[in-house]
């Protein structure tokens, strides 16, 4: 183009001297012809050298002129004429540079947030956005570093494959937020480079990436030879936009993991409520058999007493039956009451009295012992025990779901061992130790949820609600306690409840 | 990518006392010369011969110090190089006044100077024995033809200037002189040293503004310049724009050789010039 355009201003030389070579002739108003196309095409330097060298071609005009009849009329407009297409040449270039300038820093924009939007590994897009930035300032290398510190940050550059090290002024900028400029870093005293340095200077601005939330990075730029009027501030623009598109894949990617983590939580719960749902099902077949069951007896022994002449001593024992009978139907309705307390959320209702725990529990294992005789009670408190102040009707029921589950899935004539002693930090523990089948360990963590019963073919006989455990820590919770289990598969389980004096 | 890799100390600044004292004793070493070889030329006989080879020495010679130690930025070397290129120039100025053709010698300066300088890389940093791409240096001589052509056919046209080589043996020796000495020592400062140090510091345009005065001022200051009022002033257009172009064409090519050759080709247009 240039070459073209130099043809063209000799041609319009040419056509000077043949119309007569004087500075005023029509013709010199051509030169600005190959002038503007070449600031239009090349920018102002290739518009300067086109109009220098037009205004070379017209001095031998020119100045012959003023030597002959002085500064005249014609001498002042050849001597204009001398010097427009050096102005018009560097002007509409300067402006043709910045207006290409400014579309190519627009698409770089552009181009920063298609490359940063893509899927894929932070470094790969990285280096996709520094050769958008390489081509937007006309930089020789660029270097983009995402990361708080200089340990480990997500490096992408232009040309690809560079590295970080650790004492080098990107990573200082990293870690202290910090810009650095160097016009030359060959001749820069704060740089080490190896090998001699090159002709050309090497320019170098890193800008930290702040959006105004703290620096997220670092935008590297090195230039060889000389940098465009401007460039500096349209790397602040970029490094500005490349902090809010990094903060902007930040959130996204949070609001991803947010959104992961909020599906895998309602499937949680999804599958919760199922399985709760599948227990109540359970649970209603269980209380309906459990309901029939004495209701039935009762019903028998009612309906023998009504209808037939039942001799007194008979008649004695079957009301014992509608008596034992009735009282297991009203421990049954009494779970169901607490049950309903429990759904709504209410705490159990307690009568706190003076309770002498050591006697308390002596009399509950002897009556239970009495009842389950197949297995063997052992009590056997460590030291002397406080006075509770406590619901004597809930530590019964506690006492009693903890015999009643070790009787239950313990073996018979296995034992079942009640320990009880006071720590110096005012709290009493009650232990319940059986030599039963075991807790999978996995299902300990819901061991006292509600209708939780644990599927074993060996307890698959046992009959029961599945709200015992979940009564327990009900009760000792409602007295400030807390109650814990240990459990060995095959070898039996502590339950531990810590009650506070 | 040396802002990533490069180890940096943001508190380690240059010294710059070495080189403003070796630039001084330098400057006044060319000062004394040049005093020295007027008071010899004033001696009349050989001692005018030996005066003008010593003022020409300390001029041109200083010069090239003057590079070097900027270039070189106190590493060490220097004082030797310097010393060897003002025998050299000594001895060609020498010649050159002894003897017709003896300004001939001027042209084994240049590759004394490479001979000498090839020792030091840190050289590459002003131009120097840098690799060039033979269409700079195609460049570099059409640039300077063209000023010189240019020249040539404004003084003839506007102030009747005559253009012819009287003699061949003195326009062989004036060119021997522009490629041994003139042309060269202009080069190696100018735009070896002070343009390439500051284009380093302020970009282009700063650069090439204070290393063209440098140059004019050199030049308006050389009582071989015709003192004609429109010879001064073509002089401050002609060698502005080769000073101009000379340092576009170090940053273009990386390179001092397509400059050198530009002014030799300018100077030996000029050199036809019959401006006396």
């Amino acid at each position: 183009m240039v070459a073209a355009a130099l043809g063209l201003l000799l041609a319009v030389t040419a056509g000077v001297v043949w119309e007569g070579g004087t500075p005023v002739s029509p013709l010199r108003h051509l030169y600005l012809v190959p002038v503007a196309w070449a600031a239009l095409s090349g920018g102002a330097r290739a518009g300067g050298f086109l109009g220098l060298m037009a205004g070379f071609f017209q001095v031998p005009l020119v100045l012959p002129a003023i030597e002959r009849a002085g500064l005249t009329g014609a001498a002042v407009d050849g001597l204009v004429s001398l010097a427009m297409p050096p102005a018009v040449g560097v002007l509409a270039g300067l402006l043709r540079d910045q207006s290409r300038a400014r579309a190519r820093r627009l698409a770089a924009l552009l181009q920063i947030e298609q490359c940063l939007a893509r899927e894929g590994p932070l470094p790969v897009r990285l280096d996709a956005v520094a050769g958008v930035v390489r081509r937007g300032l006309n930089a020789a290398r660029v270097g983009v570093l995402v990361g708080a510190s200089a340990e480990a940050p997500a490096l992408g550059s232009a040309p690809p494959g560079a590295t970080l090290t650790p004492r080098s002024a990107a990573a200082w900028s990293l870690v202290t937020g910090r810009a650095v400029r160097s016009p030359d870093l060959a001749m820069d005293a704060r740089f080490t480079l190896p090998g001699p340095p090159a002709p050309a200077p090497l320019r170098g601005l890193i800008l930290p990436m702040d959006a105004g939330a703290g620096p997220v990075g670092v935008l590297a730029l090195e230039w060889r030879g000389e940098v465009a009027t401007g460039t500096a501030a349209a790397a602040a623009e970029i490094a500005l936009h490349l902090a809010l598109g990094v903060e902007n894949a930040r959130l996204t990617l949070r609001q991803r993991r947010f959104a992961e983590e909020l599906e895998d939580k309602v499937a949680a719960a999804t599958r919760r409520l199922r399985e709760i749902d599948q227990a109540k099902s359970e649970f209603l077949s269980v209380v309906s058999h459990e309901l029939r069951t004495p209701l039935t007896a009762l019903e028998g022994f009612a309906e023998l007493l009504l209808t037939r002449a039942v001799p007194p001593e008979r008649a004695a024992r079957f009301l014992r039956h509608i008596h034992v009978e009735a009282r297991r139907l009203g421990r049954i309705v009494a779970e169901l009451l607490d049950l309903s307390r429990l759904e709504v959320g209410v705490a159990p209702d307690l009568k706190r009295e003076p309770l002498e725990l050591a006697a308390h529990v002596e009399r509950q294992i002897e009556l239970f012992a009495g009842v389950h005789p197949a297995h063997r009670f052992r009590w056997a408190p460590e030291g002397a025990l406080p006075t509770l102040r406590a619901d004597r009707d809930a530590v019964d029921r506690v006492l009693q779901n903890l015999l009643s589950n070790a009787v239950k899935y313990s073996p018979r004539g296995g034992e079942v061992r009640v320990t009880a002693r006071a720590g110096a930090d005012g709290l009493v523990e009650l232990r319940v130790e059986d030599q039963g089948v075991g807790i999978p360990a996995g299902e300990l963590p819901r061991i006292f949820d509600k209708y939780v019963r644990i599927a074993n073919r060996e307890t698959a006989s046992v009959r029961g609600l599945g709200l015992g455990l979940s009564l327990v820590r009900a009760l000792v919770e409602a007295h400030g306690g807390r109650v814990e289990v240990e459990s060995e598969l095959g070898k039996g389980s502590v339950f531990r409840v810590i009650l506070p004096v | 990518m040396d802002l990533l890799t490069a180890p940096f100390e943001v508190d380690r600044h240059r010294r710059f006392a070495p080189v403003v004292g070796a630039l001084c004793v330098a400057g006044a070493l060319m000062l004394g010369g040049v005093v020295g070889g007027q008071w010899l030329v004033r001696q009349g006989g050989l001692g005018r011969e030996l005066g003008l080879a010593v003022e020409g020495t300390a001029i041109h010679g200083g010069f090239i110090a003057q590079g070097l130690i900027i270039s070189l930025a106190g590493r060490p070397g220097g004082a030797t190089i310097a010393l060897r290129m003002a025998a050299g120039l000594f001895a060609a100025f020498l010649l050159g006044h002894l003897l017709p053709w003896g300004s001939l010698a001027f042209l084994l300066i240049p590759p004394l100077l490479v001979h000498e300088c090839r020792g030091h890389p840190t050289l590459r940093r002003i131009g120097f024995l840098s690799p060039v791409r033979p269409a700079c240096l195609l460049v570099g001589l059409g640039v300077g033809a063209f000023l010189g052509g240019h020249l040539l056919v404004t003084s003839s046209l506007t102030f009747g200037y005559a253009i012819s080589v009287v003699s061949v043996a003195a326009y062989t020796s004036a060119v021997a002189y522009d490629v041994g000495a003139n042309a060269l020592s202009a080069e190696w400062l100018f735009r070896g040293a002070l343009f390439s140090h500051w284009w380093r510091h302020w970009g282009f345009w700063g650069a090439v503004t204070v290393s063209t005065a440098f140059t004019l001022v050199r030049y308006l200051l050389d009582p071989a310049l015709p003192q004609a009022p429109e010879a001064r002033a073509g002089a401050i257009v002609y060698l502005a724009a080769l000073a101009l172009g000379a340092a576009a064409l170090r940053a273009w090519s990386g390179s001092l050789v397509p400059g050198y050759l530009a002014a030799i080709a300018f100077f030996a247009a000029y050199r036809t010039l019959v401006v006396w």
